[in-house]
């Protein structure tokens, strides 16, 4: 597999559901993401937090799929948090104007704590 | 330019006047353990013990006046930074050689010469821009790092000393530099900024009561004034034709040597550093050339930057510009003061090798961090690895080498010399056959993001380009791709690079490309795909640094520039 592919992994910590990203998320893989999102929040997932660690970088079309889901989650009484938003990735959440539009924390540690 | 975290007092501040004393102080007793250099070549040239007190303190008073004019601003002369002067262990060899051969005049001759080409070369020097890029000045700066760290370990288990000596040695060396990395990472304040001055006190106490202080052999038998001018009774000149070769590579030397410590100077003032800034580098080289021929003139060695000073300056956050002044003054004292002369010339060897450990450690992470900025292709890696395993070499087979032809043993002796040469000779070499234009053309039907990642890496390797730049470029293309849809036939991507620039040209048969000048509000991006489109454009215009969409025949060309 290439190592730039788009990579999920789901985990639970306490209340919370993790969802580690890792990879590229464009116009090619942001269906995928969608389906996962909206099969954790349709699963009645109260807290779902994405892990942006291990992302290289997003486009246009994931950060579409992340309002959607967040607006999908707020209908659901369900929240998405982000954490882990380094480097390159931060700055194109910076760029868009979109870091007020999530609920964002440091450290996977520190969004844990405030759930 | 954008204020590093952990620097307390930048190049243009003044820290408060106690910090401002004791930091200039501290440096004063870290470039101290340099003067070791003419000591070595005083005992070499057979000088009485009261002139080699006088040949201490003409040293001190040239370094004082070299860390001066290496950090003056000013248009012609100085770096702009705070670059203290010390002596190395470059002009030891050659200036042994020369006082064997005509006494310390003709070394004193032939060190005003290589000053001079020193200064002579300064302002060609951007010229040469390409002979060092800056994985090549990171690189010299760690192999500079890592030598220290060598001479360091040497004088710290005090180099052929009997058994009995190295462990006294042994214990003085850990204590005196556990006492400088606990200060410097468990405390705050004085305790940090001053943990090496702290840190040698604490050796030269331990010292004393190991017995290790012999003040007996520096001092003359009628004993010394409270207060002298230093005797000018060495002040004579020799010149010798055969011995120009050397002193011309060790002002090479010199050179390359200060191509690595003006910008690391540079670049502990500045998070953002990309690059030397060669206007700062001429100005460094200038001041080095004449601070060399000044040292030469009132009887030393040549002076050269020195290297741990400024790893100092990174480990206690203190870089102001102003602490050269505290320097000169400080020299210029002390060098009226034959008592400071003794009490420099009997630094305990394991106190020099804690400060030279603890500050080599700087050096070398700053240097390491610079080639990991860049992405590094077989050619950057063989480049970088056989000049590192070069400089190594000179360290470790040093008696091998010692059979060199005497002319290239200004190289061959020294590891940062051989490893730079290396370094620079073996980039020439690799630069052959890279193009500074690539052009690929991509298949008709979905976006092979793969490919186009695996391209743009690659060539970035290749050009060593930055990093974080090639990945703003990858994202462009991949971004542009994406709005334009699928991929037409004849559909292209274009590189070009220089140190300063990277151009990234995709061209396809489709609309141009809508970049709008607001950003979509959240609500927009959520409602439809063209506000998704407008996010696309809006995140290209913000991520290039300056994006252009334009007919190119029956095409639609996107250009997208990215500073580097």
């Amino acid at each position: 597999m290439n190592k730039t592919a788009l990579s999920m992994e789901d985990s639970h910590a306490g209340p919370a559901c993790i969802l580690s990203i890792g990879g590229r998320i464009d116009s090619g893989n942001a269906a995928d993401l969608q389906d996962r999102l909206n099969k954790l929040i349709l699963s009645g997932e109260k807290a779902i937090l994405l892990d942006f660690k291990e992302v290289l970088y997003l486009t246009s079309a994931a950060f579409r799929v992340l309002l959607v889901a967040t607006d999908e989650a707020e209908r659901n009484a369900s929240r998405i948090v982000l954490c882990g938003l380094v480097g390159q990735v931060r700055e194109l959440f910076e760029m868009g104007g979109l870091l007020e539009a999530f609920t964002v924390h440091g450290s996977r540690e520190d969004a844990l704590a405030r759930l | 330019m954008s204020r590093p975290p952990g620097l307390l007092y930048s190049v243009d501040e003044t820290p408060p006047r106690t910090v401002f004393i004791v930091a200039g102080l501290q440096q004063v007793a870290l470039i101290s353990n340099s003067l070791v250099y003419p000591i070595i070549l005083g005992r070499e040239a057979h000088l009485s013990p009261e002139q080699l007190l006088d040949f201490v303190s003409l040293s001190m008073l040239a370094l004082g006046m070299a860390t001066l004019l290496l950090s003056a601003k000013s248009r012609f002369v100085g770096s702009g930074y705070l670059c203290p002067a010390g002596y190395t262990q470059f002009y030891l060899g050659p200036s042994l050689t020369a006082a064997h051969v005509g006494g310390l005049p003709l070394a004193f001759g032939m060190t005003a010469i290589a000053g001079i080409l020193q200064a002579a070369i300064g302002p060609a020097l951007r010229r040469v821009r390409f002979l060092l890029p800056p994985e090549i000045a990171g690189l010299v700066i760690a192999v500079v790092g890592l030598s220290i760290a060598v001479l360091g370990v040497r004088y710290g288990l005090g180099g052929g000393a009997s058994t009995g000596m190295t462990s006294k040695y042994l214990a003085i060396l850990a204590i005196s530099l556990t006492t400088m990395v606990i200060l410097n990472i468990w405390t705050k304040g004085y305790l940090r900024m001053f943990c090496l001055l702290l840190g040698m006190s604490v050796g030269y106490a331990a010292s004393a009561a190991l017995g290790l202080l012999d003040f007996s052999a520096v001092i003359p038998s009628e004993g010394i004034a409270l207060l002298r001018f230093p005797s000018l009774q060495l002040l004579q000149w020799r010149f010798d034709a055969s011995l120009i070769a050397p002193f011309a590579v060790v002002a090479i030397a010199g050179i390359l040597n200060l191509t690595a410590n003006i910008p690391y100077a540079q670049r502990i003032n500045d998070a953002d550093w990309v690059r030397p800034d060669f206007t700062s580098l001429r100005g460094g080289l200038v001041g080095n050339g004449i601070a060399t021929v000044i040292s030469a003139v009132i009887g030393s060695m040549g002076v050269n930057s020195y290297g741990p000073s400024i790893g100092l300056s990174a480990a206690t956050g203190i870089t102001s510009r102003s602490l050269a002044y505290i320097i000169a003054i400080s020299f210029a004292l002390l060098s009226l003061i034959p008592a400071a002369a003794a009490l420099i010339t009997t630094i305990p060897a394991p106190v020099v090798g804690a400060a030279l450990f603890f500050t080599a450690a700087f050096l070398f992470t700053s240097g390491l961090q610079m080639i990991t900025a860049r992405l590094l292709d077989s050619r950057k890696i063989i480049v970088i690895g056989f000049s590192f395993a070069m400089a190594m070499i000179a360290d470790i087979n040093h008696d091998l080498l010692a059979r060199a032809p005497l002319l290239l043993h200004p190289i061959v002796d020294n590891a940062i010399v051989l490893g730079t040469t290396s370094a620079v000779l073996l980039n020439l070499l690799m630069r052959i056959g890279v193009r500074q234009r690539v052009t690929m053309k991509l298949d008709a039907g979905n976006v092979d993001r793969e490919t186009i990642e695996e391209f743009l890496s690659e060539q970035g390797g290749r050009w060593a380009a930055r990093r974080d730049i090639v990945s703003r470029a990858i994202f462009g293309v991949v971004q542009t791709l994406e709005v334009v849809g699928d991929v037409q036939e004849g559909t292209e991507i274009e590189a070009t690079f220089d140190e300063f620039n990277l151009d990234v040209r995709v061209r396809y048969k489709g609309a141009p490309l809508i970049i709008p000048e607001r950003k979509p509000t959240p609500r927009e991006i959520i409602a439809s795909e063209e506000g998704e489109r407008l996010l696309a454009g809006y995140l290209l215009s913000q991520s290039a640094d300056r994006i252009n969409c334009r007919p190119y025949g029956n095409m639609t060309e996107v250009q997208l520039h990215y500073d580097h």
